[in-house]
């Protein structure tokens, strides 16, 4: 009997796994695809098979992604842009997290009147493409005089995330009891020593949730940055696209996928470092006193 | 020291009038209970007081200042919650010295009061613990070391009991009680529960839809209820109520299917209500088995009821049956409740009777 038991569920169990195994690899092949394509000479890549593991590594096509492939007339590779990007990201992540924790903070605790409307315009904002805003937010930075700017770029994502930002902190400080307010202000709390005492604590997964996310929207923006940025200061999306649609000589799809991995490196990483904090911060919020 | 005076206090939320004309005086030390049924507006009273909640109109006095438009900092006021409100990421100690910190008292007095607030409450070996690790018990003594840390004038207590269970509840209560004795300050304490009301207060104001019932001691309260409502709310088992008709001053009751005619001790009230019907409260203790000693009392008479449920409870049982098909409550002792059945011999002593207006559930007096 129990032997019977067993066998119907490693079979249960197999068919599961095999379906499993199935969908992840079709869901991981252009990743390998990419990967030993990367790690091929352009000899092989013609000739060879696609799915084939590369006959002799060689790192030439990531070195001169990185360092001497062509975007244009510029052959200094991806790396000038790959620190524009870091230039862009960086503050643009800090000033829109910091700024969504003060009005979610705000919006959820210290509601006065139009606080609901504020939050119900404030969420529209999410809501808003980015085509819509192209042509005002041009407008606004030359006036600012930060057109062709990284300043400007980091601005245009400060303004565009702080409608979600918000949002996320406003829902994750929703769920901490308004009686913890109350008592600190009986204990001489004002609102900053509130939000730095008490709520800044508590916070460590929704602002591991917002960064993640912020980073992951504002490194992976294309249209910003190819319609906001001059010649100088583009971002890594960008000088990728111009990389890859710059051919001289033949197409060079080693160098190709070599720039398309480097480009997605850096959000790959986030999400390795702090992604399991990312799933306890969806679902987290309650806290029990 | 902490006196507190409410003069005319209103507050509404959008159009509902939470509270309407309260007026009250606690004195300095007073343990006064604010006791009332789910959404009389105990707890917003306590807001107001506390000064989380802002009010339409009227003012608050604590210790002969006004304080109507201050911020709750500046009231001098501790409170502890009903859901203890306990800063879950900081420390016991930190929990308790977050008052001192944010006055800006200084470091070693800060220490001093934490080990003398901490030894009061013995909780001193909790001290480096989170709130998350401690039971429910010492969670509450960790809240009420909060409140204390401060010293402050008056201690606000909104139903600190209601999340304990029942054998806590009768601990902390007293424990609560020997705290103020000796400490001595103001405690205005938020209940729904009629026993820790009972047990606790120095006064009691029942509060019933945003309005003062009534105020005054344990016993007036008891004994003495101004309506019956009041009467109703006060007392586990409650007060028997029963239509009864009167007839020369003296009130109709039928038992055990014959008619009795109870001598009631407020004749003179009833003669001048003109009324032809009114309701009797009477309070389960008064309907015993037939006790000797009560024998020249000229208020006890003797009838015949019929039991038809009995609750043993230990010290006594109570036996159920009906007059006038009104459910009527009495409290025997258990070697004569657990037998009772039908025709039970029920001695009354209608001493302490009182009658209500059945219309306007006002007391007759």
């Amino acid at each position: 009997m129990s032997s019977l038991k067993l066998t119907k569920y490693n079979i249960g169990r197999t068919f599961i796994y095999s379906i499993l195994i199935f969908f992840a690899f079709i869901y991981l092949a252009p990743l390998y695809v990419m990967f030993t394509t990367s790690l091929k000479d352009i000899e092989e890549i013609r000739s060879g098979n696609l799915m084939a593991l590369p006959i002799d590594p060689t790192f030439y096509a990531w070195k001169k992604a990185w360092s001497s492939a062509c975007t244009g007339s510029d052959c200094r590779g991806l790396a000038p842009y790959f620190w524009n990007s870091v230039r862009i990201v960086f503050p643009a992540v800090i000033i829109s997290t910091i700024v969504g924790a003060f009005n979610g903070y705000s919006l959820a605790k210290w509601k006065f009147k139009g606080s609901e409307f504020l939050f119900g315009a404030l969420l529209f904002g999410c809501f808003i493409p980015f085509q819509v805003i192209l042509l005002p937010m041009a407008k606004l930075l030359g006036m600012l005089g930060l057109a062709n700017t990284v300043t400007g770029l980091v601005l245009v994502h400060v303004i565009y995330g702080v409608a979600f930002t918000t949002l996320f902190f406003r829902n994750y400080y929703v769920g901490i009891p308004t009686e913890l307010v109350r008592a600190a202000k009986l204990d001489g709390a004002g609102f900053f020593a509130i939000f730095r005492h008490i709520f800044i604590p508590l916070s460590t997964p929704i602002f591991v949730v917002t960064i993640i996310w912020q980073f992951t929207q504002i490194w992976n923006d294309f249209l910003f940055g190819v319609v906001y940025s001059g010649s100088g200061t583009q971002p890594i999306t960008v000088a990728l696209n111009n990389l890859v649609n710059t051919s001289v000589g033949g197409k060079e799809y080693n160098v190709d996928m070599a720039a398309a991995i480097i480009a997605a490196l850096p959000t790959l990483a986030v999400y390795v470092i702090a992604g399991k904090y990312f799933v306890r911060g969806l679902t987290a919020g309650a806290v029990k006193g | 020291m902490g006196s507190i005076s409410l003069n005319g206090i209103n507050k509404s939320f959008g159009s509902t009038e939470v509270l309407k004309n309260i007026n009250l005086d606690i004195k300095d030390g007073e343990f006064l209970i604010l006791i009332g049924p789910s959404g009389c507006g105990k707890s917003t009273l306590m807001n107001l007081i506390a000064g989380l909640e802002d009010l339409n109109s009227g003012e608050i006095i604590i210790d002969g200042k006004n304080v109507s438009e201050e911020s709750p900092k500046d009231r001098d006021i501790a409170m502890v919650f009903q859901s203890y409100a306990l800063y879950p990421t900081m420390s016991v100690a930190r929990n308790i010295c977050f008052g001192l910190e944010m006055n800006k008292v200084p470091k070693d007095e800060q220490a001093s009061i934490l080990k003398r607030v901490s030894e009061l409450l013995q909780i001193d070996h909790l001290l480096d613990r989170k709130p998350g690790q401690l039971s429910g018990g010492q969670r509450q003594r960790v809240a009420m070391g909060r409140a204390l840390a401060r010293s402050p004038k008056v201690f606000l207590f909104d139903e600190p009991l209601s999340n304990l269970d029942a054998k806590l509840r009768v601990e902390m209560r007293t424990e609560i009680k020997k705290l103020h004795k000796r400490i001595g300050t103001t405690i205005v304490y938020v209940t729904h529960d009629q026993i820790e009301a009972m047990t606790l207060a120095d006064r009691i104001a029942v509060l019933k839809d945003g309005e003062l019932q009534q105020i005054g001691t344990p016993y007036e309260i008891y004994n003495d209820p101004v309506s019956h409502f009041v009467a109703d709310f006060m007392g586990s088992p409650g007060m028997n109520f029963i239509e009864c008709i009167v007839k020369d001053q003296n009130l109709v009751i039928e038992s055990g299917g014959q008619k009795y005619e109870l001598i009631i001790p407020c004749t003179e009230a009833l003669i001048k209500s003109n009324l032809d019907v009114v309701l009797l409260g009477i309070r389960p203790e008064m309907l015993t088995e037939i006790q000797p000693s009560a024998a020249d009392n000229s208020f006890v008479q003797k009838i015949k009821f019929d039991v038809e449920v009995i609750e043993p409870m230990g010290a006594d049982t109570v036996a159920i049956g009906q007059w006038n098909e009104n459910e009527v409550m009495a409290r025997l002792s258990p070697e004569s409740g657990n037998s009772a059945g039908k025709g039970f011999e029920l001695q009354v002593d209608t001493s302490k009777a009182i009658l209500f207006d059945p219309n306007s559930g006002l007391r007759i007096r």
